[in-house]
Parts: structure tokens; C-alpha cells; sequence
């Protein structure tokens, strides 16, 4: 008997489980899973903005041979309306509110007679007035663009001066609002010795999943759906589509293919899937409904583009005194999450510093352009853009160092702010230092900022961001609950079956790693099975950097049960208390002395078939117990918090506007490290990501038409354009994390603009508050500079 | 649309023939007439790589290419890799050097790498980034992909 | 490929398959010119000793030419006739004084023709060539040796990306004056346009910084850009001017 193995699994590269299949083209998307039967469903969508339906003519379509379904909303008078407020109607009967809005939907023999019913169909318009502008939305006399729905009250009023003026405004078109108070601003600033104002506007962008969108409907004899679906979120979609299909939820199975990237957009239900489950009821075959690239642009949510107006003070000392924000969302023409970001700024605006008094107020409101979903860092890109931005701006008011300003003002360990989020591991201060030290911030400042007014169209500039997020889940739901099964074979070899969801980030590798941690056992010992709702127990699905937290922990308690089943047996055999026992490469040792005491295998095949000893463990975990959030908003919305800092360096040409990313030095309180690959890449995808957002990506919407709906005019960045990246881990051991981590997954991408921004202020002296920082929009932001200086000079 | 096109061509190394539509795709040929779905729809427009299969020896997007117009030719896709000794290294590389997340763009970028290592580029960073300019990947941030490639790259 | 899928090209009945025609492909020198076969990839185009020798431009624009998926596919016959503002190619024959070669069997009689390249194309997608002719080449006269040539995409990225604007610069160079001065602009106007103010302007002339600066501006002013979803006219306008400046200095 060999030598018991006793390196630990935790902080190791440990190669994502699903990767060999990957790499060798063997994984089936859900555009690689086909079913017996089935149908292809396509979906006619508006052509016009805003218009009334006057008629539909499917006649022509339902005529074509092999068509087998043509559906609208008049063939399925029981649809009922989906998403956050229940204001979108999977097919739209008489009035179409926006361009991706769905009229009427085939299934066909095959993709071309699809396209070719299609075409077929008719559908007479009269157009309404158009409303892209959220604050012409605002004004009196504006189209309603949901005349159905209650007027949302707004409880201040006063407070959304900068775009709504109490006096001579509408609350028609207002879909959502929220607002939040701490302290007394008014004291806040009186106390102030310098204040600083500024606006933000934030673009839109998309998610971009590598795998389009997909379904695939397909009714089961008996009468039960089974789907095959890339959500999120299988077990609430079940839920949802029960509604929406009035039928039990028991009686549908949701299975998810592998999946083609999230990062969020599969957080809400969409139109296109109670459609293709209408068409296969309609058809009686099963029916798959695969997105084109061009219909991903056009019809699936969008980051929340946003106006930010953003009013902060501080005293001479360096002490923050008040913030003060609103926030404007063009809600789209129906509600998803993206009108809910408010939820995660406020956190951003009242607690990533210390600031004693604080006030936001937002609405989201009804236009005609495009909706927004959820989108990796969830409204914390936006409101971090505008704080951080601030920060420096604040820092040269009172001439101050930015890291000195932002350590002046960190939150530390053990912390409740004002908003009574509990910090009981907080790593901003280490995360600010280390980034500082190893990007060289502080020189590298001073020297770009004196090259300002240098010779020389190729300019330097550093600028630095932090963010606090979710990262203990997120206490969205009422719960945030996570379940796990895990069966031990009479061979050593463990099948985990966990509620979570595996959308490439690797958490089937680091569940796997935490169990086998817990069992001594090698990676090579476990299998995973997931992503079946009528397998794996009941979960919230892959959302706010949840799951390593939420499942990881809920995977940990199910192998120490496991464990303490296999000790108990091992008391009974070996006459020694339970505690003398340990597991280790694959066998049952001493714990003091690591003698060997007999092979795991052979000892659970002994457990199985002597001892009764029902080797399947189950286990939950829910959010520990902390003062959830009341109306006001005040409580803890995680278990735990993750903390970043991001130093971008940056060269920008002159006399073109190009922004080159240099190199991004990046801290990460990630709690403790489980897998290092794993977590790189979580990290450095983010940082891509964010660049994306800050320089590249830009979702051109003009009178509620996106005109860069493909991949050559939507500019994701490509392999040239990486930055060097420097990445530490600040390692605060959360008490409640699994192993000590927390969650991580959304924290890289949301520092970058800020960052990038403060750069482009320190190489320039220009700062500009609106993204993208395309080459002509710093071009024109540096020339509008220039000739304002030349007035000024003159 | 009627298959009225008959085409012969070598197919991952064996013989071939099809009958296919003019308008038809490669892409559609190989996913839909043959089944061989490791060759992945990204984008249909020759933009983002997921495609990319071996026309000739030479990389390719299959989404651009006429299915007719593999008639005479040779073609290679993943499928076609499993027993080649250089995607090998690549995918094992691949896998070891977390290049992978959600996979969906993987074949296509084992493919594109599996010629930038017979070209004997080295572990030159720049020069393995501009040779997969045109793979898009959403998750990794790239950095792992050039990873894995200089490091067969340079093995050689 | 791409515009049928978009929709912007009606599918014939008939699809024809110009690949096994042999007088389409290769580059050969033909008297004091290179032949370039319509169908020369932009990876043969990068390739070819000849083009790299007599017009490293064309290499220049071929690099920067979408990705390397896309250079193993696109032909330098399929750029020409594609005749996008900013096709890619179309700004360094333009500078190369290039002519196409186009030919038709009307009868059965293989006939040929020769415009010159400054006045094959009528707008953005619509050249000179009738419905029964091919491209069959691009010939480019080969010039003296040792020229400046140098193309400049201004672009985010360093390929796969359609130019804001692009620049083609060809001319001799003694003892620092220029003369046989060409110059074309990309996506500045529907076609790719030759620049005769800015080439008067450095016609004969010591590259001087205020010789430059005299070439920009009358760049700068001869360009008729729109705005679009790209960028605006503005921007391409003092592009045009700002990028010129910099591809002059290097030939100082």
C-alpha cells in the first residue's frame, strides 16, 4: 500500500473537467442537440419601431408546404405576460413597442422553409410616434408606451430634478424607480470643503455569448415539456414557464446543454421560449429555435445604458462628506432585470468607501429602444464609472494623491456601513497597496501628469478603480438556497450531483475540488452531473457570483457527512473514536500519525455491503442568517463581499484618439484562492471584458435600430489588443466561504472603465465622462477640449 | 431548395461525396447533411472563427465557403484532428492551460493554432495573437489561449 | 458570400465556379508589369516574391486584411469587384497606377479589355465591369526600384476591422524630393479616390515640415467623406490630414 497522498487540492491549477471534450469538438450545444422529429421554429419580428398592428395575413405561409405551425397572438389567446413586471407579451398582438418585438413565429420542415413562411406573412402598421429619448419619455403629452399599466408613484419627486421637473413632467412612461437616503446630505455638504458635480452617460453593449441563443420544446406522450434550454436558471424558469403555460410545474423537465457563455444574459425569460413551447403544443413535434448572429444583436438584452448625475464632497483632511446621485435608465420597451440595477449601484454609491451621508434616486423609463437584462457586474460597471471618476476628481480638488484619498477613506474588516452591509472580511486596503506598489502608480502619476503639457503626440497615462460586489450570493430571492447529492460507489468513485449550473466557469471542476478535498480523494475519483431539473436538487441559479460561495459550500456539507459516515464506520472497526481518523490519497489513515489504516475503496465496498451504510448523502445550504434588507434598503444583501483594485496603463495617440491598453495590474480580495486556473481566467476574461466595455464595444442604437448588429461593426476585442495583466490575490480567508473563498466571477470587469477613464484624464488632462472612449469620441472630447482652452486663452 | 449539386472531396481523410444545394454553406453542409457539429455557428460571416476548418491545408471559415466549392478539395475538420499528433498537443495544451471556459469557440481556435504551430512561428506572443485575430472567445480574455499555443509552439 | 446572406445580393439561378480556370490565378511578370491573377489570395498576395519586391503596398494591405481565415479565401479580383469605399486592396493599385484586366466570351470569343483602375469604379458596389465580363487580373506596371510606398489602415485593431479611413502613398524619392507622386484615400468618398490636389502638393518638392503640412491640408479639403455609423465626416476629414502627416514623415 503506497504512501498516503497529503498535498492539498486548494490553490492548485487544477484543468477544468469539461475541457478535454471541448477542445476535441465532442460537446453538444443546443444547437448540436437535435431531437427526433423536430421542427425548426423561426420568428417574425416587427419591422417597425412603434406602430399599431393593423393586420397579420398568415394565409400564404400556413399554405407553404411543410410548414406545420404558424402562430400570433390571436392563436394563443391564454399567453400570458413575462418578465420582471409582467409587461411583455411573448407574441405582440396589437401594438409593437420595439424593433426585436415578436408578431408571429413558424415551425417548418426545415431552416429555409422556415425563412421562406416567413416572408410570406403580412403585416400591415401604423406607425405611433417614436420615443428613444428616456427624457422626452418624461414630458408631457409623450406617448404612453404601456397605456395597460398603473402609473408608478414616485415618492420623491423633487429629488430627480436634473431630468424630471416635478411641475411639468409625466409619470406615464416611469417603469421602475427606486430611492435611497442615509444621513443628511444637505450636512454633508455644508461640512464639505470641496464639491465636485458631473454627469455620466453610459452606452449600450451585449453580451455576445460565443453560442447563440436556443431552445428546444418537446412534449412528452404523457403531456409533460421537456426543454432543453440555455438558462441560467433552470429551477425559477420552471417556475416561469408553469405560469406562463398555466400547467403544474412538476410536469416540466428543463435539461441545459452545455452552454455557449452567460455572464448573464440568460437571467430572465425571453419571448422566443414560450414561443417555441407554443409552437410545438401547436404543432404536436418537438420544435428547435436556434437565434442567427444577426437576431442575437437585434433580440436578446443589453447591458442598462444610463445617465449618472453624480454630486460627492469631501473635507480638506480627505474625509468623504456626501453623495449625492441620480440616475436615469432607459427602461426599453418592456421591463427585464436591467431596470433592477439600482439594487447593486446603491451599494456601490453608499458603501465602497465610507461616506456618512448619502442619497440616490432613479427611475427606469419606458422608450422605444431595446431592453436590458442582466449583464456580469450588474449596474456596478455604471456606478463604479462615475465614483471612481470621482475619487480622482475629488483627490485634485484638494490636492491629494488618488490613493491616498481612496486608503483614507476604505472600508476596513468588521465595518456595517451606513446601508448596514456587514464587512466581515474586507481586503480594499491591501488591495489598493498592492496594486500600488506593483503597478508603480505613484510615480508613474506624477511623471504622466507633468508630460501633459509635453511635446510628443503619444501620451502615458495610469489610472486606477476599485469595486466592492456580492460575494457570499445574493439575497435577490427569498432565499438563496443551494442543494447537493452525493453518492459514494463501493469503488471509491463519487457522483456529485449539485444544483448548480456549469456555464464555463468552471464550477463543476471547483465542486469537484472541495469534495475530494474534504474526501481525500484525487480529481480523477469524482464525476459531476448537473444542469437536469429532474436530477439536481433545487438551486438559484449561476447569477451574482454565487455559486462557488452558495454550492461549494453546500457540496462541503454534504462530503463531511460523508466523511462522518465513513469515521463512524471506522470507530466500529478499527475501536477508535471517530476524530482519530483522516482521509487521505485515496485511504483511511491515523490522523496523528498518517498510518495507513485500509484502502478507501475497499473499506466503502465494505460499508455497502456489511454495514447498510447508505452512501448517499444530502445536503443545503442556505444564506446564513444576517438583517436581510428592508424597504429602505438597509441590511446585508451577502454573506460576503469581494474587493478589487485595478490599476490601467494606457497610451493614447494624439492625433487620432486611439487608446492603446497597455498593461492592468490587478488586486483581488477573492477571499482564498481553490483553483488557481480557474480563477485566472475568471479574472483576466473580466479585465477583456471591462476593456471591451471601456474602449471597444458599442451597441449603436439610433431611433430604436441598432445598426451594428454583427460581429464587423460591434467590436469585441481580439487577441492583438490584450493588455499585459498583472494579477494578485489578497487571500482574507472568509469564515463563511468554502475553504475561506468568495464569489468572483463579476468583480474583473467592473473596475476597467473607471480606471481606463482615470488614465485618459492623467495622460490628457481631459476628462470624459461618457463611454465608449472609441478613437473619434476622445478625438472629439480632446479637440472640444483644446478649443476650449483657446477661448479661454482668448 | 433541391440537392441537385453532387460533390466528391476528401473529408477528414477519407472519400467523400454529397449532394448539396448551391447555396448551401460548408457550414451547413458539415453541421446538418454530415453531422459533424464540432465545427460551431458563430456568426455566419467570416467574423469570429468558430468555423474554421481546413481547406487545403489551409485555414478556413467554413461559413464562407460554398459548400460546391470543397468539390476536388480536401477538408479537415475537429472531428478529423482526434488522431493527429499536433492538434493533440494543442488540445492537451488547451485543456492544461485553462484555455477553455464555455468551449464553444475551442475547435475552431485548436484548429487555427494546430497551423500556426506547423508554421514554426515560435512562442512569439505577437505573432500567435495576429494569428488568431480572427477567433473570437468571450470568456478567456485570450491570454490562455496564447498560452497554450507558445507553449506547443515553442516545443516543437 | 456575406452580402448574399445579408440580403444585399439577389441569388442567381446560376452560380458559377471560376476556381479551375488556371489564366485566374498566380503572379507572373509580363514585360514591365506584374500579372496579378483575379483570384490571387490575399495570402498568396503576401507570399508572392514578385509582389513583395515590386509592391510591398499590396503586402502591407493584404496583412492588414481581415484575419487569416479570411486571407486564405479573398481574392484580390473578388475586393476589386466588390468595390467597397474601403476595400482594402483598392487604395495601394490605386497608387500603383493599376489596371484591370477584364475579359468576356460573348460569342465564343474570348475577348479582353484594360481600364485603368482610377476609372473602374462608378460607386460604392458598382464598377465599370459588364454583366458578361470577369476580372481577370490586375496588372501593375512595375516601376523604378527603391520607391516609398506605404499604405496606413486606421483601424482599432491591427486587421479584421473595415478602416475609418485609409491611405496609399507611392513615389520616387531623390535625394529626399519626391516626384511620380501617387496618393489614394480609402473610405473618404464612394470610391477610392486619388488625391491630385495633395500629390500636386508634393510633387517635385523636399519633404519639408511645411510641405507636409501644405499635403495635409489640401488632403484634408479634397476628400468628400460622410458621416455614418463608422465615423463621422469630420473625424475622417482630420484624419485624412493627421494620418497623412504621419505616413509623410516616414519618407522624410
Amino acid at each position: 500500500m503506497g504512501k498516503a497522498e497529503t498535498e492539498s487540492l486548494i490553490g492548485k491549477r487544477i484543468p477544468k473537467m469539461d475541457a478535454p471534450d471541448k477542445a476535441s469538438g465532442k460537446t453538444r450545444y443546443i444547437d448540436d442537440v437535435n431531437v427526433p422529429g423536430q421542427l425548426i421554429g423561426r420568428i417574425l419580428r416587427s419591422s417597425r419601431v412603434h406602430a399599431r398592428i393593423k393586420s397579420i395575413d398568415t394565409a400564404a405561409a400556413r399554405a407553404l408546404p411543410g410548414v406545420h405551425a404558424v402562430l400570433t397572438a390571436a392563436d394563443v389567446p391564454d399567453q400570458r405576460a413575462i418578465g420582471v413586471s409582467k409587461d411583455n407579451l411573448p407574441f405582440k398582438g396589437d401594438v409593437v413597442r420595439s424593433l426585436r418585438d415578436e408578431i408571429a413565429a413558424v415551425a417548418a420542415e426545415t431552416e429555409e422553409v422556415a425563412a421562406a413562411a416567413l416572408k410570406l406573412i403580412r403585416v400591415e402598421y401604423e406607425d405611433l410616434p417614436l420615443l428613444t429619448d428616456p427624457l422626452e419619455a418624461l414630458k408631457p403629452g409623450a406617448t404612453l408606451i404601456h397605456p395597460e399599466r398603473e402609473p408608478v408613484a414616485l415618492k420623491h419627486p423633487e429629488a430627480l430634478r436634473p431630468w424630471y421637473d416635478p411641475d411639468n413632467c409625466q409619470t406615464g412612461n416611469i417603469a421602475m424607480s427606486f430611492d435611497y437616503t442615509q444621513g443628511d446630505v444637505a450636512r454633508g455638504e455644508a461640512e464639505s470643503d470641496a464639491v465636485v458635480e458631473d454627469s455620466f452617460r453610459l452606452h449600450y453593449v451585449t453580451h455576445c455569448c460565443m453560442g447563440v441563443s436556443g431552445v428546444i420544446a418537446d412534449f412528452q406522450s404523457n403531456g409533460n415539456l421537456l426543454l432543453y434550454s440555455n438558462t441560467q436558471v433552470p429551477f425559477l424558469h420552471r417556475r416561469e414557464f408553469a405560469e406562463v403555460l398555466g400547467i403544474d410545474p412538476g410536469r416540466i423537465r428543463i435539461i441545459q446543454p452545455p452552454i455557449g457563455g452567460g455572464f448573464g444574459s440568460k437571467l430572465d425569460i425571453y419571448p422566443f421560449e414560450p414561443i417555441a413551447v407554443f409552437l410545438a403544443r401547436a404543432a404536436r413535434r418537438p420544435v428547435k429555435l436556434i437565434f442567427t448572429r444577426e437576431e442575437e444583436f437585434i433580440a436578446s438584452p443589453t447591458r442598462q445604458p444610463v445617465l449618472i448625475r453624480l454630486r460627492s464632497g469631501v473635507k480638506k483632511d480627505g474625509t468623504l462628506t456626501f453623495r449625492s446621485v441620480t440616475t436615469l435608465h432607459d427602461n426599453g420597451a418592456y421591463t427585464s432585470w436591467g431596470a433592477t440595477t439600482p439594487f447593486v449601484m446603491m451599494q456601490t454609491f453608499s458603501s465602497l468607501y465610507r461616506v456618512p451621508h448619502c442619497d440616490y434616486h432613479t427611475v427606469a423609463v419606458y422608450t422605444n429602444n431595446p431592453y436590458a437584462g442582466s449583464f456580469r457586474g450588474y449596474g456596478n460597471l455604471q456606478a463604479t464609472f462615475a465614483v471612481e471618476q470621482h475619487m480622482d476628481r475629488l483627490a485634485e480638488a484638494i490636492g491629494m494623491a488618488p490613493l491616498a484619498l481612496r486608503l483614507a477613506n476604505a472600508q476596513n474588516p468588521g465595518e456595517v456601513t451606513p446601508q448596514g452591509m456587514h464587512f466581515k472580511t474586507c481586503g480594499l486596503k491591501e488591495c489598493l497597496s498592492t496594486v500600488a506598489e506593483r503597478s508603480g502608480f505613484e510615480a508613474k502619476f506624477r511623471a504622466n501628469r507633468d508630460n501633459q503639457r509635453m511635446p510628443g503626440t503619444l501620451k502615458r497615462g495610469i489610472g486606477m478603480a476599485s469595486m466592492l460586489h456580492v460575494g457570499g450570493g445574493a439575497k435577490i430571492y427569498p432565499s438563496d438556497g443551494c442543494g447537493t447529492i452525493l453518492k459514494l460507489d463501493d469503488f471509491a468513485h463519487v457522483t456529485l450531483i449539485t444544483g448548480a449550473s456549469e456555464i464555463g466557469q468552471g464550477s463543476e471542476t471547483v465542486l469537484s475540488q472541495l469534495v475530494c478535498e474534504e474526501l481525500g480523494l484525487p480529481m480523477s475519483s469524482i464525476t459531476v452531473v448537473n444542469n437536469d431539473t429532474d436530477i439536481t436538487p433545487w438551486d438559484v441559479g449561476v447569477h451574482a457570483s454565487r455559486t462557488t460561495f452558495i454550492a461549494g459550500n453546500s457540496a462541503i456539507g454534504a462530503a463531511k457527512k460523508a466523511r462522518e459516515k465513513i469515521f463512524a464506520a471506522a470507530a466500529k472497526k478499527f475501536d477508535l473514536p471517530a476524530e482519530a481518523f483522516a482521509l487521505r490519497g485515496g485511504l483511511l489513515v491515523r490522523a496523528d500519525t498518517g498510518e495507513t489504516l485500509i484502502d478507501l475503496a475497499k473499506f466503502l465496498r465494505s460499508m455497502h455491503f456489511s454495514e447498510k451504510a447508505e452512501l448517499v448523502m444530502t445536503s443545503f445550504y442556505y444564506e446564513p442568517p444576517s438583517h436581510h434588507q428592508d424597504k429602505e434598503f438597509k441590511g446585508d444583501v451577502s454573506a460576503a463581499y469581494a474587493w478589487a483594485t485595478q490599476a490601467c496603463e494606457i497610451e493614447l495617440d494624439t492625433t487620432s484618439g486611439m487608446v492603446k491598453l497597455l498593461k492592468v495590474t490587478g488586486a483581488h480580495d477573492v477571499g482564498r484562492v481553490l483553483n488557481r486556473l480557474g480563477i485566472e481566467g475568471q479574472i483576466e476574461g473580466g479585465i477583456v471584458m471591462g476593456q471591451g466595455y471601456a474602449l471597444t464595444e458599442d451597441l449603436m442604437v439610433k431611433d430604436g435600430r441598432i445598426r451594428n448588429p454583427g460581429f464587423r461593426d460591434y467590436k469585441l476585442v481580439t487577441a492583438p489588443e490584450i493588455p499585459e495583466m498583472d494579477i494578485s490575490f489578497i487571500e482574507t480567508m472568509d469564515g463563511e466561504g468554502p475553504q475561506g473563498a468568495k464569489g468572483v466571477g463579476e468583480a474583473p470587469a467592473i473596475c476597467m472603465a473607471a480606471a481606463v477613464a482615470n488614465a485618459i484624464a492623467n495622460a490628457t488632462g481631459v476628462r470624459i465622462t461618457e463611454l465608449p472612449f472609441t478613437p473619434e469620441n476622445v478625438y472629439r472630447a480632446l479637440a472640444a477640449a483644446r478649443a476650449q482652452a483657446g477661448q479661454r486663452a482668448a | 431548395m433541391p440537392l441537385d449539386q453532387e460533390i466528391e472531396f476528401t473529408l477528414n481523410g477519407g472519400p467523400r461525396r454529397v449532394a448539396v444545394n448551391p447555396e448551401m454553406s460548408a457550414l451547413t453542409m458539415l453541421r446538418e447533411t454530415l453531422g459533424l457539429t464540432g465545427t460551431k455557428y458563430g456568426c455566419g460571416e467570416g467574423e469570429c472563427g468558430a468555423c474554421t476548418v481546413l481547406l487545403d491545408g489551409r485555414p478556413v471559415n467554413a461559413c464562407l465557403l460554398f459548400a460546391v466549392d470543397c468539390d476536388g478539395r480536401e477538408l479537415v475538420t475537429i472531428e478529423g484532428l482526434a488522431s493527429d499528433p499536433v492538434a493533440g498537443r494543442v488540445q492537451q495544451a488547451f485543456v492544461e492551460y485553462g484555455a477553455v471556459q464555455c468551449g464553444f469557440c475551442t475547435p475552431g481556435f485548436v484548429m487555427q493554432a494546430k497551423t500556426l504551430v506547423e508554421r514554426h512561428l515560435g512562442a512569439d506572443r505577437n505573432a500567435i495573437a495576429r494569428g488568431i485575430e480572427g477567433n473570437l472567445c468571450r470568456c478567456t480574455g485570450y491570454r490562455k489561449i496564447i498560452d497554450a499555443i507558445a507553449s506547443v509552439a515553442s516545443a516543437k | 458570400m456575406p452580402q448574399s446572406k445579408a440580403g444585399r445580393v439577389a441569388f442567381e439561378p446560376l452560380l458559377l465556379g471560376l476556381r479551375r480556370i488556371p489564366e485566374l490565378h498566380g503572379v507572373a511578370r509580363d514585360g514591365d508589369s506584374l500579372r496579378i491573377g483575379a483570384l490571387v489570395t490575399m495570402t498568396e498576395l503576401m507570399e508572392s516574391a514578385l509582389v513583395r519586391a515590386h509592391c510591398p503596398i499590396l503586402v502591407e494591405a493584404a496583412d492588414q486584411f481581415a484575419s487569416d481565415q479570411v486571407r486564405n479565401v479573398a481574392t484580390i479580383g473578388g475586393n476589386v469587384c466588390n468595390a467597397s469605399p474601403a476595400g482594402d486592396t483598392l487604395v495601394p493599385l490605386l497608387a500603383l497606377d493599376a489596371e484591370v484586366e477584364l475579359v468576356a466570351k460573348p460569342n465564343g470569343l474570348l475577348t479582353g479589355r484594360r481600364v485603368p483602375i482610377g476609372e473602374f469604379f462608378k460607386g460604392p458596389g458598382k464598377t465599370l465591369r459588364a454583366r458578361h465580363e470577369i476580372v481577370a487580373a490586375l496588372r501593375v506596371p512595375i516601376g523604378v526600384p527603391g520607391r516609398f510606398m506605404r499604405f496606413f489602415k486606421l483601424g482599432s485593431r491591427p486587421a479584421l476591422d473595415i478602416s475609418a479611413i485609409s491611405i496609399g502613398v507611392c513615389a520616387r524619392r531623390d535625394a529626399g524630393v519626391l516626384s511620380e507622386v501617387r496618393v489614394a484615400f480609402g473610405a473618404v468618398a464612394p470610391v477610392p479616390l486619388r488625391g491630385r490636389a495633395t500629390e500636386a502638393a508634393l510633387e517635385g518638392r523636399q519633404l519639408t515640415e511645411a510641405v507636409i503640412e501644405t499635403a495635409a491640408a489640401a488632403a484634408r479639403d479634397e476628400v468628400h467623406p460622410i458621416d455614418d455609423f463608422r465615423a463621422s465626416a469630420w473625424y475622417r476629414r482630420e484624419m485624412v490630414h493627421n494620418m497623412l502627416k504621419k505616413v509623410l514623415a516616414d519618407a522624410t
